[in-house]
């Protein structure tokens, strides 16, 4: 009776300490839990999939913080590889000012791999042919409306000066029209946004990813069809490295795949303490209702 | 010997003959031939700003064939020339050609189906039709009905509420606590902080956050009892700065008011949590207000404040982060109870009236989606019915 | 005046935005952007003013050596060196080592910080969930068979243990959850317009400070 009624009023530095166990030792050693990737993870990966390579580009908006890197950078990093395994091309830009050199960092990095690997100059990945980068810009919603009327009102050149039309890739592309997907990756309500403006108002099929916490609010969306998939935290950007690894796009060590081991185990110990404290809430609820018997 | 040069004669035979002969002319391999989108049609893109024509088709027969997109092509005649103005892969069967040169002018629309290894199929050519801007959007005709429908019951609650009709309101728990809240934090002679949330001045949260902060102020103005105000936008910063000063002012204390209790931390996310969360730990206020919305920082504030033993009201229209300020405040304010805050706490009959409304209002909805649950379990025969009444396609 | 002046402009403001929504043309759709850009202006005004509010506020501590105060020189030197940086090292200056410095700064000391605390939120659930979701009642237990089969839903070991404790989990989120979702927002909806159509009339005055009057 002593130990649930202890244990009620456990010092919650230890659960911290569990929790921290449960976190490291996963990251440290590499468990492979099995994988089932989600509808909406499934949806999201087979609409870029779908896009034929060198027509018009998927883009993909990084609007997220350093905070949010360990659940969204995997998802960022993920999509942009499988489009440019597939040679579909790609422009990036952000929303958020600190999400500007994650997304650059990160395109790269996996530019740097593919143009290790290719045997040819149509192998490799070739900035202004592939892949743009446009970099950070102010103004949330008005940045989304600059881009429904023309991308050059917002972005009159990319992220290092060079004017649009001079990027080959780019000749084409006007507005939302020519741009067959939007992603938009973000730990806010950025998402919300681009799915009202770019989405409700431009008519542009809008995807994403978003943080575990708050993915629940997109579910209205991806049920009324205004969204074509999401990756839902950890566990989406580990199945969108999943498919690209399934379907060989990507050989690259799965950095989402060894976190959602972790939060895997973390679950379990939450679960565990919800257990735990319900054991403890009954046995001192029980001995209390004895004690007044008693008395 | 004899045989090696018959050979090489008859060699020299055949290759000029070869030579001799008429040169064929190189002929690619014909690429299959696949049908043509059906059905084009090319409208003017309905309730926008012109220079917008939208097109419908219904996709290829052949689209296993090899088709990866339809090209979408565009000339002021009807004979051409054509110019490639789109392109969408396969799977979408629409496209708006946004890029109209000028409204009024007659376009004719030719859909094509394209693919690396078929015969690009062009359907007939469509038209003519011209773009024009519109005056007023139809789509949003039933949000203009509810606007004035909605506006109405509120001018005719408030008016109720003028002419001295008692409107009951039940007791919202966590505005109740409100004072005796700051009285606790009196008491112990420990400052109160305010959160104003995490969004600009345009969300509604936050306006409504700030429309708690004037009341919250006036109380601590009162009981002079310190206040700390963190912002995380500069505009929100601005406006809660006045605020507060305004209200020192209305209660005749404008030299109580500290210039320095209304602050600006940073725009950063975490930035701002931690800057907070320092500021709980560091100051021990006796009484937290998280007001506004609040993203996934909600829970790392809420459980900070609850180890300083300080009571927790949090208010907040974010419906996902509401679990964690259920699990970790003393007192949640949930969705619209955040709005109704400031008419709960400066008890004005007009603001009161808006309640009211609002209750009414949300009476009617709950009725129509009755009535829409009921038309979607009828039979098809009732919802074509009312559908026709409604002139809904 | 005072107060009369802003109420007005708020009125016609109000007015003529909400009759805007209604109007697709382009005259109204160039009225509208022009006011966004307005808003970005003012923004940066406003920016400048809080820029001033934390530098203030830091020097103030150091003046009257607050506890802690010494903190407050790491963060005018935070916000000085990182400005700075930023600015030589922006397109128009272009100094290529201070955009070096920046980025280093930025992926090495910010950006291992701000995941730092955003981490802290798993632990932070551990011990909430610890300690508040009990089945005190028959609602809660309701609540927390469904948050333990949603859980289990998320990791593999949900699947491993039922193939279809995935299926049950989604049907959990996208049906009662989100009907639950659905009603609160409905109330959210008319609760944001009649606080906007308060502020507009001019009825809800609170956030000109004291009660408006």
């Amino acid at each position: 009776m002593k130990f649930f009624q202890k244990l009620s009023q456990i010092d919650r530095r230890w659960i911290y300490l569990l929790v921290a166990l449960a976190v490291i030792v996963p990251l440290m050693a590499r468990m492979g839990l099995p994988d089932a990737p989600g509808k909406y993870s499934l949806q999201l990966f087979d609409a870029v999939d779908r896009i034929p390579p060198r027509s018009q580009p998927v883009l993909i908006s990084a609007d997220y913080s350093p905070s949010m890197m360990p659940e969204l950078h995997p998802m960022f990093m993920a999509m942009a590889r499988h489009c440019l395994a597939r040679k579909v091309r790609l422009m990036v830009m952000t929303l958020d000012p600190t999400g500007a050199g994650l997304a650059e960092n990160g395109l790269r990095q996996i530019t740097d791999e593919i143009n290790a690997r290719a045997g040819s100059a149509a192998d490799s990945a070739v900035y202004g042919r592939d892949y743009v980068f446009l970099g950070y810009k102010p103004g949330t919603a008005i940045v989304m409306m600059s881009i429904g009327e023309n991308i050059r009102q917002a972005y009159p050149a990319d992220a290092y000066g060079t004017p649009l039309d001079s990027l080959p890739m780019m000749r084409d592309v006007r507005n939302y029209a020519d741009i067959p997907l939007v992603n938009c990756i973000a730990g806010s309500a950025v998402l919300n946004y681009w799915i009202v403006y770019a989405g409700a108002r431009y008519r542009a099929r809008v995807g994403g990813g978003s943080t575990a916490v708050s993915s629940a609010d997109y579910y209205p969306f991806l049920q009324s069809g205004q969204m074509v998939g999401l990756l839902n935290g950890m566990k989406g950007a580990s199945d969108y490295e999943f498919l690209n690894q399934q379907r060989g796009y990507s050989s690259a060590p799965r950095v989402a795949g060894k976190g959602m081991d972790a939060v895997s185990i973390v679950h379990l110990l939450i679960m565990g303490f919800i257990v735990l404290g319900n054991v403890g809430y009954f046995v001192t609820k029980k001995s209390a209702q004895q004690k007044a018997g008693e008395e | 010997m004899k045989r090696a040069l018959a050979a090489l004669l008859c060699l020299a035979a055949v290759s000029g003959a070869v030579l001799a002969a008429p040169a064929p002319e190189i002929v690619a391999p014909a690429l299959p031939a696949v049908a043509p989108p059906a059905d084009v049609a090319a409208s003017d893109t309905p309730n926008d700003a012109g220079l917008s024509v939208s097109l419908t088709w219904r996709a290829s027969p052949d689209e296993a064939r090899g088709i990866e997109g339809y090209e979408i092509l565009r000339s002021d005649a009807a004979d051409g020339p054509y110019q490639r103005v789109g392109y969408v892969p396969v799977g979408i069967d629409g496209y708006d050609d946004q890029a109209v040169p000028a409204d009024g002018q007659d376009l004719y629309y030719r859909v094509s189906a394209v693919g690396g290894g078929i015969a690009a199929a062009e359907s007939p050519a469509v038209g003519p039709v011209r773009s024009r801007q519109q005056w007023y959007n139809t789509a949003k005709t039933n949000a203009l009905v509810g606007t004035l429908l909605f506006t109405l019951i509120v001018v005719y609650f408030i008016n109720g509420a003028k002419s001295g009709r008692h409107l009951f309101i039940r007791r919202i728990a966590g505005l109740t606590a409100v004072e005796e809240a700051i009285g606790r934090a009196t008491e112990m002679g420990k400052p109160i902080l305010f959160c104003p949330g995490m969004d600009g001045v345009t969300s509604i949260s936050t306006l409504a956050a700030l429309n708690i902060l004037g009341q919250v102020a006036k109380k601590a103005a009162e009981y002079d009892t310190p206040l700390l105000v963190p912002n995380r936008d500069p505009i929100v910063y601005t406006v809660a700065e006045e605020i507060v000063k305004e209200a020192y002012t209305e209660i005749g204390r404008p030299d109580a008011y500290n210039r320095d209790s209304v602050f600006y931390l940073t725009d950063n996310q975490m930035g701002y949590t931690s800057g907070v969360n320092g500021i709980m730990t560091r100051e021990k206020p006796a009484t937290n207000f998280f007001m506004g919305y609040f993203y996934a920082e909600s829970l790392v504030l809420a459980e900070t404040g609850a180890t300083t033993g300080a009571i927790q009201i949090a208010g907040t229209d974010s419906v996902t982060q509401l679990p964690f300020f259920i699990t970790a405040c003393d007192y949640t304010l949930m969705g619209e109870e955040l709005y109704a805050a400031s008419a709960y706490l400066g008890k004005q009959p007009m603001l009161i009236g808006t309640l009211k409304a609002q209750d009414w209002s949300k009476a009617l909805v709950g009725l129509l989606l009755l009535a829409g649950t009921a038309l979607a379990l009828a039979g098809p025969g009732p919802r074509q019915l009312v559908m026709k009444m409604l002139s809904i396609e | 005046m005072k107060r009369q002046l802003p109420l007005m402009i708020v009125l016609v403001l109000g007015i003529a935005f909400t009759v805007q929504f209604f109007i697709p043309s382009r005259a109204s759709e160039v009225t509208y952007q022009t006011a966004l850009q307005w808003w970005l202006v003012m923004s940066s005004f406003a920016m400048v003013l809080a820029l001033g509010s934390l530098v203030n506020h830091h020097v103030l501590k150091i003046k009257r050596r607050k506890e802690h105060w010494a903190f407050s020189w790491v963060t005018l030197a935070g916000l000085l060196v990182m400005g700075a940086l930023g600015i030589m090292g922006g397109p128009s200056v272009g100094l290529r080592w201070a955009n070096a410095a920046y980025n280093q700064l930025f992926l090495f000391v910010q950006a291992p910080m701000d995941s730092a605390m955003f981490a802290i939120l798993a632990f932070y659930m551990a011990s909430a969930s610890y300690r508040a979701f009990r089945a005190r009642s028959k609602e809660a237990t309701v609540l927390l068979i469904a948050g333990f089969v949603v859980m289990l839903g998320i990791i593999p070991f949900g699947a491993m243990l039922w193939r279809r404790i995935p299926d049950i989990s989604e049907w959990i989120m996208m049906v009662p959850n989100m009907a639950s979702k659905r009603g609160i927002l409905l109330g959210i909806g008319l609760g944001s317009t009649a606080t906007a159509l308060k502020i507009i009339l001019g009825i809800e005055r609170s956030w000109l400070g004291g009660s408006g009057k």
